[in-house]
């Protein structure tokens, strides 16, 4: 459509131009190892092997690394993004862009309700009920509780189902704290605008919800210290859109002035009295800051606890946030990361008989593809 | 490799283009050639062989055509030999299997099929070099002398992997003496942007969302969902197959060739015989060339007409692909075209023209369900739900959700598949100087923007899938 001549050779200038600044910049400019925004290595240059080319993987490799390292990689993403939204897309990359500033991932039919209930159940048959009460608490997450803040005839799959299923066929007593979210969720914020787990204020309503089950006196949210650590935490969810205007969320912790704390991050052999490391706040997986991320074991002992009860907690990340809540009426918590543990926590009740509560906690849109579970018995 | 993608766009190209422009004319053929056979050696490091093989079977069969043809008998001999090398290289990579499977249902037989995977670009590369030796038998080509100039027409990347077909006679001459000039090239590149445009922004997005539609069980989609799955199909097809042939032209333009033009909006057809002039026009014309009219095309009667017909669309169908859905594809289409011809084809012409386009559109859109299907299982369930005969709803609230989330793409696409770009070109022409210098403007910065955007979901690139590898 461009029928003047010189516009036309500056169109082909600026084309062609734009092409050859990018692939110079490409060759010109520092690799970077890591993405810091999508959470991975990036792809390495791959070294030339005969079998490779041959197969067509050295090329794939190529490719890879091509695109992987392609100059202003973050304003492309984020071009893509805004574009598709002011498109009127209201679903990218299985986030639904939903109100209120919400990013809220997609449910997807899960895969493994059977055997992740047959787990459970297993895992109950073996402790002994008489000396360990073992409860199961399945997290709603987003896409469940704040449903009406989905994009309108968004096509939703109901975690529920899924919930009342492993809650029936695990046969373990089961903590539903759903009520107590759907509560919160008209008054505060209990999820994080652009992250898949739930908030403090979300981890103490699920806290709520245990106290009442287990008959503790719950610690109101007033006689504990809060400290808004952050307001710049770009969570999972938004690498995943990478709509780069996007607001961010705030972390505000919580710590009772009443407990006085040992953690002991057994793997490590780091010892310290808080359950908080605020060194994460530097970096982008701001939510690691709760149990200082992923540990195989954590020793946390409370001196002042208001009770000697011993509390054996396989989790996934949620229940990192909910701790500090918890730690207030157990002399001792033992916190496993199922996916790193060898030896199976069940053993671990066995050999220490002091222990006596378990608590199973899982958000529900992580549990199908949680691959700790197969190790917690 | 494919050409929408990041190593192609900016690395390939411009790397072949610079090269390529920096040498005198007599290495301008060599560094093609080279760069051809590192793109193809990308994807198929080890089928390149067998590009070599046929190439060099018909250039021999060429010069032996040349030096002993003195007797037709000869010169069929020689052309026999070629064509069935040829043909017998595509019927084993390709259709192997399928014959296999087909002779182990029908005889309960225990054959294990082959599994190989199919070369790129085979039966592209073949209908090319089977059309060098066909003209040369019937001295409308001169021999080709030079094994490598050959092997560079055959292999020239462009449109080596998804056309057009380019004929040996079309660009015979330009591969021995060529111009290049400033404002072909630039026309090129600007055809070559047009096509990546349609490839990334359209075709890919509308792809995107027949991949969900495709999936979803019979019973949980509307009708109305299910007919507009099928049209994002017809879409995603045209845009992506149309693309690759536009950005072909614009590099053969940049590179100093003319390749026929293989799309013209066959989607604004009035009917089947008006598609299949502007649906993937280099392989029509070349069934045309060296089946139809060799059976004796339409001047023996009208039984021997309808013989060729069949012949025809049965290859034409067979082509596509070694499965039944394509062979069914292919005579769905020979029986409406005969139909066009002998029964309804005056009627129609006096129909309105929106009812004539209606006709054709529906009868596209049909007929690429059944070209999508390679599984007749799956083919049969959403036909179902087209027709809802899968019990599900004539209408759902998902059609709100997913016009919501593709709408705007959907409608450009629409109007785009119409010759609306001629149509404002025609318009231009007559119009002022600051109307004409105002709308060039507004495409210049239209091209750039797009590029932008092109470049962000190359960079994406999650879903940058290439529809014409199974050809």
């Amino acid at each position: 459509m461009i029928q003047n001549k010189k516009l036309r050779t500056l169109t082909s200038g600026l084309l062609a131009g734009g092409v050859l600044v990018l692939s110079i910049t490409f060759l010109l400019s520092p690799k970077q190892d890591f993405s810091e925004n999508e959470n991975r290595y990036l792809a390495k240059f791959p070294s030339f092997v005969w079998e490779d080319v041959k197969s067509g993987q050295y090329m794939e490799e190529l490719s890879s690394w091509l695109s992987d390292h392609f100059p202003l990689r973050n304003f492309f993403m984020g071009l893509k993004a805004d574009t598709e939204i002011a498109l009127g897309k209201k679903e990218i990359n299985n986030v639904y862009i939903a109100e209120d500033d919400y990013l809220i991932e997609v449910y997807e039919t899960p895969a493994n309700t059977d055997r992740i209930a047959d787990t459970f159940h297993k895992f109950y048959e073996k402790t002994d009920t008489s000396k360990v009460d073992t409860r199961l608490m399945l997290v709603p997450t987003a896409n469940y509780i704040l449903a009406n803040k989905l994009p309108a005839n968004a096509p939703v799959i109901s975690q529920m189902d899924t919930l009342k299923t492993i809650y029936d066929k695990s046969g373990i007593p089961a903590i539903d704290c759903s009520a107590y979210l759907t509560q919160a969720a008209a008054s505060g914020q209990i999820y994080y605008y652009t992250d898949h787990h739930w908030t403090t204020y979300g981890a103490y309503q699920g806290y709520l919800a245990y106290c009442e089950t287990k008959g503790l006196v719950p610690v109101s949210l007033e006689d504990m210290k809060a400290q808004t650590v952050t307001d710049e935490f770009h969570g999972t969810i938004y690498s995943k859109v990478n709509d780069y205007s996007h607001k961010a969320d705030s972390i505000t912790i919580y710590t009772n002035p009443a407990d006085s704390l040992t953690v002991n991050y057994t793997d490590t052999e780091e010892i310290t009295d808080s359950l908080y490391n605020l060194d994460y706040i530097g970096q982008k997986d701001k939510y690691s800051l709760f149990l200082n991320n992923l540990h195989t074991l954590i020793e946390i002992t409370n001196e002042t606890a208001e009770s000697d009860r011993e509390l054996v907690l396989i989790k996934d990340s949620y229940a990192n946030s909910m701790v500090p809540f918890l730690a207030h009426h157990y002399k001792k918590i033992y916190v496993f990361d199922t996916r790193y543990y060898k030896h199976g926590p069940s053993s671990f009740i066995e050999d220490h008989p002091s222990v006596t509560d378990v608590l199973l906690l899982y958000n529900m849109n992580t549990l199908d593809t949680d691959s700790g579970i197969r190790g917690i018995y | 490799m494919v050409f929408s993608s990041i190593p192609f766009l900016f690395f390939f190209l411009p790397l072949c283009l610079i090269l390529y422009y920096a040498v005198p004319f007599s290495l301008k053929n060599g560094i093609l050639l080279v760069f051809s056979l590192i793109f193809y050696a990308w994807g198929e490091p080890v089928y390149i062989l067998l590009m070599l093989f046929a190439t060099l079977v018909d250039y021999t069969n060429g010069l032996l055509m040349e030096r002993f043809g003195n007797t037709k008998a000869k010169r069929t001999f020689f052309l026999c030999c070629s064509v069935v090398v040829n043909l017998s290289v595509l019927a084993f990579f390709k259709y192997a299997d399928f014959f296999i499977i087909n002779i182990n249902g029908l005889l309960g037989t225990d054959i294990p099929p082959l599994g190989l995977g199919l070369p790129v670009g085979i039966s592209f590369f073949t209908f090319q070099t089977m059309s060098y030796i066909i003209d040369l038998y019937r001295g409308e080509v001169e021999t080709e002398h030079n094994y490598f100039t050959y092997l560079t027409y055959v292999s020239m990347f462009p449109q080596l992997v998804a056309g057009p077909i380019v004929r040996f006679q079309h660009i015979n001459a330009e591969l021995h003496h060529r111009t290049l000039c400033r404002s072909e090239c630039e026309a090129g590149l600007l055809r070559f942007m047009q096509g990546l445009f349609k490839k990334v922004l359209i075709a890919n997005q509308v792809g995107a969302l027949w991949e969900e539609l495709r999936t979803i069980e019979a019973s949980q989609i509307s009708v109305t969902m299910a007919w507009i799955g099928a049209a994002c199909f017809t879409l995603q097809l045209y845009f992506d197959f149309s693309a690759y042939s536009d950005m072909a032209i614009g590099m053969g333009h940049m590179l100093g060739f003319h390749f026929n033009e293989n799309f013209n909006y066959p989607l604004s057809s009035v009917s089947v015989t008006d598609f299949w002039r502007r649906w993937h026009i280099s392989l029509s014309t070349w069934f045309r060339d060296y089946v139809y009219i060799p059976l004796g095309g339409n001047r023996r009667g009208v039984v021997k007409q309808l013989r060729n017909m069949a012949v025809v669309w049965f290859l034409t169908g067979l082509w596509h692909g070694a499965a039944w859905n394509f062979v069914l594809w292919g005579v769905y289409y020979g029986i409406l075209l005969a139909l066009e011809k002998f029964v309804w084809g005056k009627g129609l012409a006096k129909l309105p023209k929106f009812m004539q386009h209606l006709y054709a559109i529906l009868i596209v859109v049909f007929g690429f369900v059944i070209f999508t299907f390679d599984d007749m299982g799956a083919l049969t369930t959403y036909l179902s739900s087209m027709f809802g005969a899968a019990g599900n709803p004539s209408f759902g609230t998902e059609v709100f959700w997913y016009l919501g989330n593709y709408g705007v793409i959907l409608l450009v696409a629409c109007v785009l598949a119409f010759p609306v770009y001629p149509w404002l070109k025609a318009k231009l022409s007559t119009a002022g100087k600051s109307t004409t210098t105002t709308v060039s403007v507004i495409s210049m910065l239209g091209f750039v923007a797009l590029f932008l955007l092109a470049t962000a979901y190359l960079v994406n690139d999650t879903y940058n899938p290439f529809l014409y590898f199974r050809f």
